[in-house]
């Protein structure tokens, strides 16, 4: 790490690497199962998507849009919508909306945390029981790695910096 | 000769929260508000507060209903006989135990030392201007607090238990129990303490303390 370096040049960098990151870490934590579910000897391993496709068939539609929201969409939008204020970087382009994404990515990435929380709740179940136990799987670590990732991307890149041109960050 | 852009003593130049592009204070009329010229986010608006006191109870309510949604068990779930309590901290060690520590700690910080971090140190900064007192690292304290605000997913959490509630039917039977209510109360604390929260004013008092 140099000293003389600009300090937004580093938070720029900083950001671009997570944002990296967790579009690399989004395809395991989608692909892969988050939890073991065993039922009476039923064993039904479960991704993110597979948890609110059994929701939305016990007929719970609200419940199940929620988690889709939270666990699937908005990670997704913020990683792209990250992406998108990184590659305008510099330029002129639409600044002001920019600062309101920017804003609204912040305000919003949190509730991602939704099957995290989940999965903690459904995990101290353990092993209960012959009939009972709910596991955690590997799927689970990459999601909160993903979600880790969006929330200091967006923390690292200040709306400040959409103001600033090539040439500010350089020199 | 006075510089006609120089700040005076009563319009002073503010940086936009935001942007931090330099805007100029005016005195604002009730119903209007000055919005950065650059990016268009607010950047004062008039007081609306008279009193800290609202913000400072909401956040004193906050802190204990922290220690009664940890100590009360949330739900409890039944196998066959075999009854167990949970709590927000029986998921962080259930977690931790099956080895997926980094995760079992994330939970622990955004639903447990968050909220209690974030309600403690808005008490702490609006205990001060309430009292008058200038406690010591009033400043970093009111940063922290604002940082802290994002970690603050008490009402997360509740959703989340709700949609687990729903799960763990389908293994066992579940029941609400005491701890759950206070949940409640204190994900509405927390919203409540946050709306009441407003930094200008906090801003203002502690400019006055200092």
């Amino acid at each position: 790490m140099k000293t003389h370096e600009h300090p937004d040049r580093m938070r720029l960098q900083t950001t671009q690497a997570l944002v990296a990151a967790g579009l690399i870490l989004y395809v395991p934590a989608n692909v892969l199962p988050v939890m073991t579910m065993t039922v009476v000897g039923d064993v039904q391993p479960l991704t993110v998507m597979g948890g609110v496709m059994e929701l939305y068939d016990s007929g719970l539609w609200p419940l199940a849009a929620v988690v889709f929201l939270a666990s699937i969409v908005v990670p997704f939008c913020k990683l792209l919508c990250l992406s998108w204020l990184l590659l305008l970087h510099g330029t002129t382009i639409r600044q002001r909306e920019r600062c309101t994404l920017h804003r609204i990515v912040h305000t919003v990435g949190s509730w991602s945390m939704v099957d995290v929380f989940l999965l903690s709740i459904l995990a101290a179940v353990g092993q209960l029981g012959a009939l009972a136990s709910v596991e955690a799987e590997p799927g689970g670590l990459f999601f909160a790695a993903v979600l880790v990732c969006t929330l200091f991307a967006s923390e690292s890149y200040k709306p400040r910096m959409i103001w600033q041109t090539r040439e500010a960050t350089a020199s | 000769m006075a510089n006609p852009t120089a700040p005076t003593e009563t319009l002073r130049w503010i940086a936009c929260p935001e942007c931090e592009a330099s805007c100029q204070e005016r005195p604002l009329a009730p119903g209007t508000a000055l919005r950065c010229g650059r990016c268009g986010v607010l950047v004062r608006k008039p007081l609306r507060a008279t009193s800290l006191q609202p913000a400072w109870a909401m956040a004193t309510t906050g802190l204990l209903l922290v220690i009664l949604a940890n100590v009360n068990p949330i739900l409890t779930f039944d196998v066959a006989g075999n009854v167990q309590s949970n709590l927000i901290i029986t998921g962080v060690r259930g977690l931790s135990d099956q080895g997926y520590w980094p995760v079992a700690a994330l939970v622990f910080f955004a639903g447990v030392a968050g909220p209690a971090l974030h309600l403690a140190s808005v008490w702490y900064v609006l205990g001060a201007c309430c009292l008058s007192r200038r406690w010591p690292a009033l400043r970093r304290v009111a940063h922290f607090a604002e940082a802290m605000e994002s970690w603050n997913l008490v009402p997360v959490y509740a959703i989340a238990t709700v949609v687990a509630v729903v799960k763990l039917d389908m293994l066992g039977t579940v029941t609400w129990q005491r701890g759950a209510l206070w949940m409640c109360a204190l994900s509405l604390c927390s919203l409540l303490t946050m709306q009441l929260f407003d930094r200008d004013f906090v801003e203002k008092r502690l400019e006055d303390l200092a």
